[in-house]
């Protein structure tokens, strides 16, 4: 999920990582990790508690990093927590995802230098076919009335969150469909628990500008 | 852990379920519900004894309902209680299941 997600985040014209929200998108790159974590059978969640059902390694560094935390920190048990306490640690997930799919042989990295002082960081798409896959499963969990499989559920409650969507849908699209984007985003308590996050940030961030106005 | 029955009543299977649904029995009740769905055009999961039911049996009970779209098969959940009832209200999953009361036969 982590890697899909921050490869739906690369333009695929000029190789840079779109930032859409960037709060936002640290908070639903933390969730990613969760649902990976879900999905590879580690954790199970129910409306408030995340728990640790299997503490074996999954073989994915990131993954297995933030397993032996939570297993190693059996007190520390609502979703609410974990997500905070993952967004505060400041774990560069994009980069170690981003470094995956270059070792995939999904992505290249290109490094230069912009007015030969600032460092510019591009990558390319080395093959377009899982960034096109990707898009085509969240446009069809979206466009489509069908319920979707579990893994694209996930995907567009994560794209949602980082601000994504605009990037493989029309605005008329996405205000078509509303109403469907925010009952896929709703289903899982990982998601909801990212978007409580990141309006309690932004809530934050409003009384905070309020008070400097 | 889970204990699952199967009966036929009134051209309807009712799959009965009584236990917790969490991550280690949501394998079971999804192969149980997709094997009802398989063999007969309507299916109830009855999930009047239902203790306790985590992300990963929603997910189960979620990937069921989808098998049951596939194959145009009905699909109700019924007899939801507690804090199951809770748990499937608060993950809006009434908008894309058929939830009801009493089972519908």
């Amino acid at each position: 999920m982590l890697e899909e997600v921050v490869l739906l985040a690369v333009d695929e014209k000029t190789g840079r990582l779109r930032a859409a929200r960037e709060f936002g998108t640290a908070y639903a790159l933390v969730g990613a990790v969760f649902f990976d974590l879900a999905l590879a059978r580690r954790i199970d969640t129910d409306t408030e508690e995340i728990r640790v059902v299997d503490p074996s390694p999954t073989g994915n560094p990131v993954l297995d990093r933030v397993l032996a935390e939570m297993t190693a920190r059996p007190g520390r048990k609502t979703v609410r927590d974990w997500i905070e306490a993952m967004f505060h640690r400041k774990e560069d997930l994009e980069g170690q995802a981003l470094q995956a799919l270059i070792g995939q042989g999904i992505l290249r990295h290109e490094q230069s230098k912009r007015l030969w002082i600032i460092d510019v960081e591009r990558f390319p798409l080395v093959n377009n076919r899982p960034q096109q896959h990707v898009k085509l499963r969240l446009a069809r969990a979206i466009l489509s009335d069908e319920i979707p499989e579990t893994r694209d559920i996930m995907l567009v409650s994560i794209a949602e969150a980082c601000g994504l969507l605009g990037y493989v849908l029309s605005e008329a699209e996405i205000e078509n469909r509303r109403q469907r984007i925010q009952l896929l985003a709703g289903l899982e308590t990982i998601s909801r628990k990212v978007r409580e996050a990141i309006s309690g940030l932004d809530q934050v961030l409003r009384q905070a500008s309020a008070k400097v106005v | 852990m889970i204990q699952v029955t199967q009966e036929e009543r009134s051209g309807w299977c009712v799959v009965g379920v009584r236990g917790r649904a969490d991550s280690e029995a949501a394998d079971d009740l999804e192969h149980a519900l997709r094997g009802a769905i398989e063999m007969h055009g309507k299916v109830a999961a009855d999930f009047g004894a239902l203790d306790y039911i985590s992300s990963a049996g929603l997910r189960a009970v979620l990937q069921a309902a989808r098998a049951a779209e596939e194959r145009a098969a009905e699909f109700a959940v019924c007899h939801l209680t507690g804090g199951v009832k809770k748990v499937f209200e608060i993950s809006g999953m009434h908008h894309l299941l058929r939830i009801q009361g009493e089972l519908p036969c």
